[in-house]
């Protein structure tokens, strides 16, 4: 046995990303489906109207978010079960080499459906949890007859039951997909050349022919690091708008959503560039290279990446919300007008210059602490 | 000269605590050449990872001319290892993103060395420039690291079993390589090995033996890498 029920508990990254996938989509989609059924009981036309627009935010919502968390839901698990084969590529060569068929090996991969499992599991108690403050807030002005909560069977079979095993046999595909090399390949740990490789440049130093070659090595990490300053800059920056635009429990949530998968993807990305990069962090300590060095050869290839993933998150904020208030808000009295609100991008931004910054400093100074003998431990 | 007095280093804490090294003091003179013989377990590695400053000491002081490893915080060890220092470890340890050139250049560098090439053809890799290590035979990886280590310029080098992993007309070639390059360049070299043939080729042999030296001799008649036995 390859992966154990322990591996799949370690990618925790994907149980907090598919646990906030589901919060949200259980709670639109619970209310868009009590929603619907007291679609007989409104009898004005105000009513009518922002009984439809309501209906409209939770489907715009629910497709938004949703499919935004499960596609890098997808993206990360690909990126774990990769980094899971690329570092066990020895034990998985003698397993082949042995006369393990692929999908014997493969077929292990299964167990890293558990992970989405207690994401989704979580998600759901959690959205239950908050629903009836959601349901109070979203009819604050009572416009619309009481409603109470309903539990759908359905939305479980499809928010939990569904997604866990599907992504359950993504894992035992996409792992087959990867173990299809040749035996001497994993156990040598060949890594495929990718690319040109460029003739040196006497004018480059080391450190920076190293800072490419770390990026090239680990490009699902750009698409990570893109990701995670992706959501600081629009979450952070929608949850303000979506305090007046809505209200302040869907900014809240917004917000915490935000930070949760900002962090969480951050971390997941830096702590794998520096664990697979360790032996090579050593080396370079070993022969003088001074910590500040080494962080410069392994994490700063991915700064542009950061910052060009807050304009993409910022002008995607601007662009939803104008949507939003432009096109399923139209005709709805009582929205307040939309703008891009400069004063607080300027702020967004000089907090993620705070945040970014100091948490790739913390883990360069980390690198002074990994032990130098560590190295000759395999 | 490397001055190295009662150095003693424990691993493990209460009752699994051992005694690595116990006592050792040996001074090692400038641009000789040292074999470490001993046993597996016997304390080798743990010696030189010490002297070299990998790795801290419980007790004792390695000094070298002026400077004390002992009294040197991180910082000054890795400013230390820089300016005078090379490894060359057993299992090569190349950066396997990068290609031979680059993975030399990582030693070059730090020397301000532009011109590694010279380091590079003198182990015969100067047609292998452009291939990565994964492309390159066990003989051709160490070579890489003996040539990375080379283009410091080290003032010494640290060898540990460098032909450990070699078959022997690999090894043969490898170490006829670093005795001559030692030999033209006269930086010191300390190099362990379980090979007691290897050592007919050095200035001086110490033996260890659970964690401390039982014998130094002087070795009068040098041999090359081609005439000792293996
Ligand atoms: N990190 C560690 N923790 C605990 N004990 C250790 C550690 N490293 C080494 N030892 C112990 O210290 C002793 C000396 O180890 P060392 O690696 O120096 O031996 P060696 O002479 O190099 O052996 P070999 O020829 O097998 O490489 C051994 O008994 C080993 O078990
Ligand atoms: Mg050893």
């Amino acid at each position: 046995m390859i992966v154990s029920v322990k591996d799949s508990l370690k990618l925790f990254g994907i149980s907090i990303m598919t646990c906030c996938a589901v919060t949200v989509c259980n709670l639109f989609l619970n209310y868009y489906l009590d929603l619907s059924a007291i679609a007989a009981l409104i009898d004005n036309p105000a009513a009518q109207m922002f009984y439809d627009a309501q209906l409209m935010t939770a489907k715009v919502v629910c497709a938004v978010s949703g499919g935004c968390l499960a596609a890098t839901t997808v993206v990360m698990l690909f990126f774990y079960i990769k980094h899971y084969i690329d570092s066990h590529s020895k034990e998985i060569g003698i397993l082949k080499a042995l006369g393990y068929s692929d999908f014997k090996i493969a077929k292990d991969f299964f167990v890293f459906g558990l992970s989405v499992l207690i994401g989704c599991l979580a998600g759901y108690l959690l959205s239950f949890m908050i629903m009836p403050g959601f349901y109070a807030k979203q009819n604050a002005d009572g416009y619309l007859p009481d409603m109470a909560i309903r539990i759908h069977g359905i939305l479980f079979v499809l928010l939990v039951l569904l997604p866990s095993l599907l992504f359950a046999f993504i894992s035992v595909g996409y792992s087959l997909l990867k173990l299809n090399q040749p035996c001497v390949n994993l156990l040598k740990g060949i890594v495929k050349s990718k690319g040109k490789n460029r003739d040196i440049k006497n004018k480059n130093s080391f450190v920076a022919e190293m800072r490419c070659s770390v990026l090239r090595s680990r490009k699902t990490l750009v698409f990570f690091i893109v990701f995670s300053s992706f959501c600081f800059s629009a979450m952070i920056q929608m949850s303000t708008s979506m305090k007046d635009l809505a209200s302040e429990m869907m900014g809240l949530m917004i917000f915490l959503i935000g930070v949760v998968l900002a962090f969480t993807t951050l971390y997941i990305a830096v702590i794998s560039v520096i664990r697979s990069n360790q032996k090579n962090i050593i080396m370079m300590r070993v022969f003088g290279y001074e910590s500040t060095d080494c962080k410069r050869a392994v994490l700063d290839g991915y700064r542009p990446a950061a910052y060009i993933g807050f304009v993409i998150g910022s002008v995607y904020q601007y662009a939803l919300l104008r949507i939003m208030v432009d096109i399923v808000f139209a005709g709805v009295e009582g929205v307040p007008e939309y703008k891009f609100d400069f004063p607080v991008c300027f702020i967004t931004l000089c907090a993620f210059i705070i945040v970014y910054e100091g948490i790739m400093f913390a883990y360069g100074q980390s690198m002074k602490r990994i032990s130098l003998k560590q190295i000759m431990s395999d | 000269m490397i001055q190295i007095r009662n150095l003693t280093k424990y691993y493990g804490k209460g009752e699994s605590r051992f005694k690595a090294l116990d006592d050792v003091s040996v001074c090692i003179k400038d641009g000789e050449f040292i074999v470490i013989l001993g046993a597996s377990g016997s304390g080798k590695s743990t010696f030189l990872n010490v002297i070299s400053g990998l790795e801290t000491m419980d007790s004792g002081s390695v000094s070298y001319d002026e400077k004390r490893l002992e009294k040197m915080n991180e910082k000054e060890l890795t400013r230390f290892r820089r300016d005078n220092t090379a490894y060359i470890f057993q299992q090569y340890y190349l950066l396997p993103h990068l290609t031979v050139e680059k993975n030399i250049k990582m030693g070059a560098d730090l020397d301000h060395n532009r011109d590694f090439f010279p380091a590079m053809e003198a182990v015969g890799l100067a047609d292998k420039r452009k291939k990565f290590p994964s492309e390159l035979s066990g003989g051709e990886q160490q070579r890489v690291a003996i040539a990375r280590a080379l283009a410091k310029n080290p003032k010494v080098l640290f060898l540990d079993e460098p032909t450990g992993a070699l078959d022997e007309n690999t090894g043969r070639l490898v170490l006829d390589y670093i005795i001559k390059l030692q030999a033209k360049q006269s930086f010191t070299m300390i190099m362990v090995t379980h090979n007691a043939n290897i050592a007919e080729t050095a200035d001086r042999i110490i033996r260890m033996n659970s964690g401390k030296i039982v014998g130094i001799t002087e070795n009068t008649e040098k041999k090359t890498a081609y005439e000792i036995g293996w």
